[in-house]
């Protein structure tokens, strides 16, 4: 998110600052999105966690310099805690204009900031095995990555405010249960030659296949505060998928689905402490147990990932429950203004701050 | 039978109703303005300029400048709100900001001080309004950007570059009063010490009153409403205060919005917004101004005026053109903050009644021109920054979307 200096508001910038930094050759690219607060930060293929957070915080690097020059401060966050929705401006590109002119307020209302995981899969089959086998562990990456527990001035209650942003669209909410890519391309076809979608974009799923890329991309994930916590949370994503991969798992996706909504909103609401459905075992847990479980279960493949370290900063993420929504309810407690939070968090980001992780 | 209990004729015209009269008739202006798609403003001084040979065929002609307390405070509250925008980090992290500031005023003051001199005013006089012509009118800036919900780069810079211009206007303006005294012969120790003191004064009670707003920020709940009426009640007592020391409310309540801004330490200050309360001060503030517009002065002031008039246009334009590119501001936004520094009004108008108040002789050569000049930028100037933020971006656009269903492909 792009913020003033001044109140912390959201501001206009994303045009100011997205020429410049296209003249730096950071790795990656870096975009716009649909109100001129936003911008999107793509990384590039990496292999490694290594290798990504270096680079992200080399481009976060490049971005704070350059927003400093202009009198602007970035942020992670899943939403911004107090801006008012309809004082934001369409980016002015053609997609975005034809998006506004669709969708009307809830346009504006999509100005919320999301983590995009992409997973390069070696066959549309796998793609399709992998969006369903890895829904079971959304509620995990909502606790995670939970960091917008304000939302147009007020505390919501909610570990993430974000996703209600995004449940308003029609196209949101989960692949069909297809199984497998022919299946997939059938559906497809089907709402293209509807008029409904025209391509994979139109669909707001929270894991979609991505062909194009030759990815799966998991998009529940709010923006953590630092790219840091960005990185081991892809970690924790590439791992799972590559244990997901070795172990094939083979139940039947339907029950998983049915309770798939219920639980996506206990951990929206209490996080770590949400209480989880398995359909297979039909045992209620808590989801900060369900998570250290699977850190447990897929330590073998994190290992040869090179992503342990990764992964035991999330295992005490979870023991502690500090998550970021939690960090920003901390330092609302303090300061009283979420003007100073927004301050913070652009402080956490940039890395400037003596960030307690 | 006593009938002193009914009112006595002729009325006399209290604050009260001055002010209720001027807010009413202000508004009315204003609204009408927009219906012809122009800034409010130009509403507002227009309602002024019928307002004063209204008032002084009623024989109220005193009482509009007994009402210049509500013009102080407007101008305290715009220059608080203007220093608080100035941000000198920005300026040292980006020094092509400051630079098109010093850029601006240095070819403005070059332009227009050898454009006098070809109409043969003494130099201390022309380079008193050269430094005059430096300034860009905060208040039409502020309002004009809060009328049209302007945000960007042009926005932001337009006003840091407005706080630096005031800024280097009232210490060039101070320090070639103070050579006046000394051509005046009346002493050395006034020559200098003056204008020391009103600089250092100023600057003084500014960071005094944004220290006072720290402590008792402090002390109570970190409330928006608690702040707003602190902040409010400051800039009110800041400005009785200038008056009371003597010193320039201008560079007091710059220094106390600056001091209130650029702390690093603390943010023990809320950021609290005084557009409420603002919009009604500056309504009064423009009427006023254009009540107190001498229009037979344009006659007067003549061909020196407009030539006063193109060449600060000229140095602003080049100034400004020649350095913000260089910092990376695209075309379009380059001449959007040239256009948008152009409005001049009650900074210029009061520095020239301060150097009238104490030298009356500059007067009669002075303030034929100047405000001959500020009557023409009085209209032209807030359409200037209309027009210079819209071709900037930096407005509201035109509002997006319809509310009909888009036609099948």
């Amino acid at each position: 998110m792009v913020l003033n200096t001044r109140d912390y508001n959201l501001a206009r910038g994303a045009a100011d600052i997205l020429p410049r930094l296209a003249k730096m050759g950071l790795p990656g690219e870096v975009k716009p999105e649909i109100t001129e607060s936003m911008i999107e930060i793509n990384s590039s293929v990496n292999k490694t966690y290594d290798g990504l957070r270096r680079e992200l915080m080399q481009v976060r690097d490049g971005i704070v310099a350059t927003a400093e020059r202009l009198n602007l401060a970035v942020a992670g966050g899943g939403s911004h805690p107090f801006h008012r929705w309809h004082e934001r401006r369409i980016y002015p590109t053609e997609r975005f204009k034809r998006v506004s002119a669709l969708y009307g307020y809830l346009a504006k209302q999509f100005t919320v900031f999301g983590q995009h995981i992409h997973v390069g899969v070696t066959s549309g089959d796998d793609a399709v095995y992998l969006t369903h086998r890895l829904a079971p562990y959304i509620p995990h990456f909502i606790a995670l990555s939970a960091s917008s527990p304000f939302y147009q001035g007020e505390e919501t209650s909610f570990e993430t405010s974000r996703l209600h942003a995004v449940s308003a669209f029609p196209l949101s909410g989960q692949m069909p249960a297809v199984h497998s890519w022919a299946e997939f391309n059938e559906f497809f076809d089907e709402m293209k030659g509807y008029g409904i979608v025209e391509s994979m974009k139109d669909f707001y799923w929270d894991i979609r296949p991505k062909p194009e890329y030759g990815t799966i991309e998991v998009r529940i994930c709010d923006t953590p505060l630092t790219v840091v916590r960005a990185a081991q949370i892809a970690a924790y994503i590439q791992t799972l998928c590559a244990h997901l991969l070795r172990v094939r798992r083979t139940e039947p996706v339907e029950p998983m689905y049915r309770v798939y909504g219920y639980n996506r909103f206990q951990a929206c609401r209490f996080g770590f402490d949400g209480n989880l459905v398995d359909p297979y075992t039909r045992a209620p847990m808590r989801l900060r147990e369900d998570l250290m479980a699977s850190l447990t279960r897929i330590a073998p493949d994190a290992e040869a990932m090179g992503t342990r370290e990764a992964l035991a900063a999330l295992d005490r993420i979870a023991k502690t429950e500090a998550n970021d929504t939690r960090w920003l309810r901390e330092r609302y407690a303090e300061t009283k203004s979420l003007n100073d939070v927004v301050r913070l968090q652009s402080e956490k980001w940039s890395g400037t701050a003596a960030a307690k992780d | 039978m006593n009938a002193s209990y009914l009112p006595s004729l002729p009325f006399q015209l209290s604050y009260a109703l001055l002010f209720g009269v001027l807010l009413v008739a202000g508004m009315l202006g204003g609204e009408l303005a927009r219906y012809f798609r122009l800034p409010r403003i130009i509403g507002y001084v227009l309602v002024g300029f019928v307002f004063a040979p209204l008032t002084s065929a009623m024989g109220l002609g005193l009482l509009i400048d007994e009402a210049r307390i509500f013009v102080e405070l407007a101008l305290g509250l715009v220059l608080f709100d203007l220093g608080r925008r100035m941000d000198l980090k920005w300026m040292r992290r980006d020094w092509s900001l400051a630079v098109t500031g010093i850029a601006q005023c240095g070819l403005t003051f070059a332009a227009v001080f050898y454009t006098l001199l070809a109409f043969d005013l003494p130099s201390i006089q022309a380079g008193i309004a050269a430094a005059i012509a430096m300034t860009t009118s905060p208040a039409v800036l502020l309002l004009i950007v809060h009328d049209t919900r302007a945000e960007g780069q042009v926005t932001e810079r337009a006003l840091n570059i407005a706080a630096l211009n005031g800024l280097l206007a009232s210490i060039i303006v101070t320090i070639l009063l103070g050579s006046t005294h000394y051509v005046a012969r009346t002493d050395v120790e006034s020559a200098i010490l003056h204008p020391a003191y009103l600089f250092v004064g100023s600057v003084l009670l500014g960071a005094a009153m944004a220290w006072a707003a720290r402590v008792i920020a402090r002390a109570v709940e970190r409330d928006r409403e608690v702040h707003f009426t602190l902040v409010a009640g400051l800039v009110v007592a800041g400005v009785g205060l200038a008056q009371e020391l003597k010193l320039p409310v201008i560079l007091a309540l710059l220094a106390f919005g600056l001091f209130s801004r650029n702390d690093e330490r603390g943010y023990e200050l809320l950021n609290v917004n005084l557009a409420p309360v603002g919009r009604l001060l500056y309504i009064v503030l423009f009427v006023i101004t254009g009540a107190s517009m001498p229009l037979p002065m344009l006659l007067t002031g003549g061909a020196v005026a407009f030539a006063y008039v193109a060449a600060r246009f000229a140095g602003t334009v080049l100034g400004v053109m020649a350095v913000a590119p260089l910092g990376g501001l695209r075309t379009r936004q380059a001449i959007g903050l040239s256009l948008a520094l152009l409005p001049m009004s009650s900074i210029a108008l009061l520095l020239t009644h301060d150097i009238a108040r104490l030298y009356p002789a500059f007067e009669r050569d002075l303030a034929p021109i100047v405000v001959g000049a500020i009557i023409v930028m009085e209209v032209v100037g807030p359409i200037a920054v209309q027009i210079g933020l819209r071709i900037a971006g930096d407005t509201v656009p035109e509002p997006e979307g319809s509310l009909e269903a888009p036609r099948a492909a």
